[in-house]
């Protein structure tokens, strides 16, 4: 057997046959080195815990567009590659627009949005019912809800004037129901072909007029009185399809094919002009506090459909970031997007790195008294397992045990208790960290790989800092107290 | 000729004269009891002679070397390489076994040796009770196991201090009897001791009286 083989026999054996001893030991090294890992952990994880938290303050960042330009779905997103995709909780875009509620000879702001952000970037957003999750449905503001009354499941019907709401022309007047919409297109031998229709409430064609008389009249100018070609058109909304319901005319092809085409045309040049009305479900109330509550609240393809835009007036973006990473991230927006400008909300971002600071030194702090408090916790056990085994180290002395020897011994126990706490600490550790990150910051933490080494070598990096005092008194011990003796 | 030889050796401990110009001598191979009453200077004398205390006075020469004067390292060393030292209170490290205990004093000599360390305790009659903890053992077989850590590293003196002061008749015996085959080997042995029959089996015995050698008794019956 080597000398060596013989030595970790002897530390085992010292540790596995005085059990109860070392069981305390090990605590008072484990608990510290548990607390210490957890510390660490939380510390290592408390800028992106707190950044987390922090975002529940609402957006720290907006991209607005620049001088002149208009900025969409599609800028948004070229300008949101900047970020990097897990430091970016969320990114809510709204489009602003004034809405009538011609029943209550009302209007209102409504904001086109996209929920599923929202719930990212305002958190503290309080809805009583649902978030609209289909189209024509409609988050409502508190104030607004009280107002008119409104709860959930109520419908409003709401409509959007294309054309500035001119102020002495009440909502009912500006109402237009049966808007009629002309068009023109050429047909067969390059003659223009003039088409009038009329529109019902829900934006199908009521009537239509045909002025064909630039056609064959034998042939393109019977669509003007062919009643079966006429009346296949009540009734359907625009725009048209030759051969999808809607047959051409045998023998004028050409002209029923610019009849279609003109009402097509019309309809698309009138839309941008067209007042549109339509009801909405109610799915919720919405309390903030703020001055959202006096919003209205829809998706932003019920937005686009009401206005016929893509168009975005700002979009609030949530970025777990410092000051300084957040600075960064919204100069390379604002210069590689040519329609985008991002500016920091300021009052939130200063805030919350202050409050980290101060957040991050606490645990610093605490983290070093725990250090300290863990070595002068093993440093009184060991000198109490010191002066336990005096006899010990006096007959091992006596029995030709140098120095160097007694030193050896009490640092391999020590370190070999360091070993066992920094395994115990690190996993254990984790686990306080957890509980600690699931119950104060709500969200749990990954293990870091890189803690259990660590953990192991602090630890037993304490065990011996811990163990020199003691050390020093064990081989101090004289010999001759093994001779006589009680 | 003498493995250890005391010339004029005191120990002052204050006013206290603990050993006062102590000359003696014990041959290679020898067997010699140190009897006296308590305060005598016994205990003072087996620290010196154990090389765990240096004189205030005198010198000791331990196979012709002086070890009054060596530092405490060099007396490690010494006391490490030449005695195995029995005590009266077993003394055994708690948390070891009986095999392993003897493995310790080979640990800090040489090299640890199993097989050997079995065979010294089948030689003091404990081969089976070798994976046993001192707890487990009796007190006489304990102090087997000490003389069989005592003998394990073949030292040229053993030192055994009150060997038998706390073990019955019994065991005495059997602790006498391995002394006996120790000297038959030519192991010299100085035994510490208060008991007129531990002294009457050795073949002189020097007795100690305020510090001073009262007198030296040779046993005429050595050996019958």
């Amino acid at each position: 057997m080597t000398k060596r083989r013989m030595f970790l026999r002897m530390i085992t054996a010292s540790l596995l046959r005085r059990r109860s001893r070392m069981l305390i030991a090990l605590l008072s090294i484990g608990i510290g080195a548990t607390i210490l890992a957890g510390l660490v952990t939380i510390y290592v994880d408390v800028p992106r815990q707190m950044g987390a938290q922090f975002r529940s303050y609402g957006a720290n960042m907006l991209l607005l567009p620049k001088e002149g330009e208009t900025l969409n779905s599609k800028s948004l997103s070229e300008a949101l590659e900047a970020v990097p995709k897990d430091a970016l909780v969320g990114a809510a875009p709204y489009r602003y627009v004034r809405l009538d509620m011609t029943t209550r000879q009302q209007s209102f702001t409504a904001a086109g949005t996209d929920f599923s952000q929202i719930v990212k970037t305002s958190p503290y957003f309080s809805v009583d019912g649902a978030y609209p999750s289909e189209t024509r449905q409609v988050l409502v503001g508190k104030e607004i809800a009280d107002t008119i009354d409104v709860k959930v499941g109520s419908t409003m019907e709401l409509t959007y004037q294309p054309v500035q709401h001119v102020s002495d022309k009440t909502p009912e007047e500006s109402r237009v129901p049966g808007a009629s919409l002309s068009g023109k297109a050429e047909g067969f031998g390059g003659g223009i072909v003039y088409v009038t229709a009329v529109l019902d409430e829900e934006a199908k064609i009521a009537s239509v007029s045909i002025d064909a008389s630039t056609q064959t009249p034998e042939y393109g100018g019977r669509v003007a009185e062919d009643e079966g070609f006429l009346n296949q058109l009540v009734g359907r909304s625009l725009p048209l399809t030759l051969g999808d319901g809607v047959d051409a005319l045998t023998g004028a092809t050409v002209t029923s094919s610019a009849v279609v085409d003109a009402l097509n045309s019309a309809a698309e040049t009138s839309a941008a002009t067209r007042p549109r009305t339509q009801n909405f479900t109610v799915t919720g109330i919405l309390t903030t506090g703020g001055e959202e509550e006096g919003y209205i609240f829809m998706s932003l393809r019920d937005m686009e459909t009401m206005t016929d835009s893509d168009q975005l007036d700002v979009a609030e973006l949530s970025v777990s970031a410092n000051v300084e990473q957040l600075e960064s991230y919204a100069a390379a927006m604002t210069e590689n997007s040519r329609s985008v400008q991002a500016r920091l909300v300021k009052r939130v971002a200063r805030s919350e790195a202050s409050v980290l600071e101060k957040l991050t030194a606490l645990v610093f702090l605490v983290t070093l008294v725990v250090l300290l408090l863990t070595m002068i916790c093993v440093s009184t056990t060991m000198m109490a397992v010191v002066s336990e085994r005096r006899r010990e180290i006096g007959l091992r002395k006596a029995l030709g045990a140098s120095d160097s020897s007694i030193r050896a011994e009490f640092l391999g126990e020590g370190l070999f208790l360091g070993l066992l706490g920094g395994v115990m600490g690190a996993i254990l550790g984790f686990v306080f960290a957890q509980v600690v990150s699931v119950n104060v910051f709500g969200s749990s933490i990954t293990f870091q790989p890189l803690l259990l080494p660590a953990a192991i070598i602090v630890s037993m990096a304490i065990a011996a800092a811990s163990c020199l005092l003691p050390i020093k008194r064990a081989v101090a011990i004289d010999p001759a107290i093994v001779l006589k003796g009680e | 000729m003498s493995l250890l030889e005391l010339k004029n050796v005191s120990k002052i401990y204050g006013d206290l004269k603990a050993l006062d110009n102590v000359s003696l001598h014990v041959d290679q191979g020898e067997w010699v009891a140190i009897m006296g009453p308590s305060g005598s200077g016994k205990s003072t004398m087996m620290n010196i002679i154990g090389c765990m205390d240096k004189p205030t006075s005198g010198e000791v020469l331990l196979d012709g070397v002086d070890i009054s004067k060596e530092s405490s390292k060099k007396l490690t060393d010494i006391r490490r390489d030449k005695i195995g030292l029995i005590f009266q209170q077993f003394h055994m490290v708690n948390y070891l076994t009986a095999v392993e205990n003897v493995m310790v004093s080979q640990y800090y000599h040489s090299m640890p040796d199993e097989e050997e360390a079995l065979e010294a305790l089948g030689r003091v009659g404990l081969r089976e009770r070798a994976r046993h903890l001192p707890s487990q053992l009796s007190g006489g077989e304990q102090q087997r196991v000490c003389v069989a850590r005592a003998l394990i590293n073949h030292p040229e003196l053993i030192l055994a201090d009150e060997p038998t002061g706390n073990l019955d008749e019994a065991n005495e015996n059997i602790v006498l009897d391995l002394f006996a085959q120790l000297h038959k080997e030519g192991t010299t042995l100085i035994v510490v001791t208060h008991d007129p029959e531990v002294a009457d089996a050795a073949q002189r015995t020097i007795v100690l009286e305020h510090g001073k050698v009262a007198r030296e008794v040779i046993n005429e019956n050595f050996g019958k």
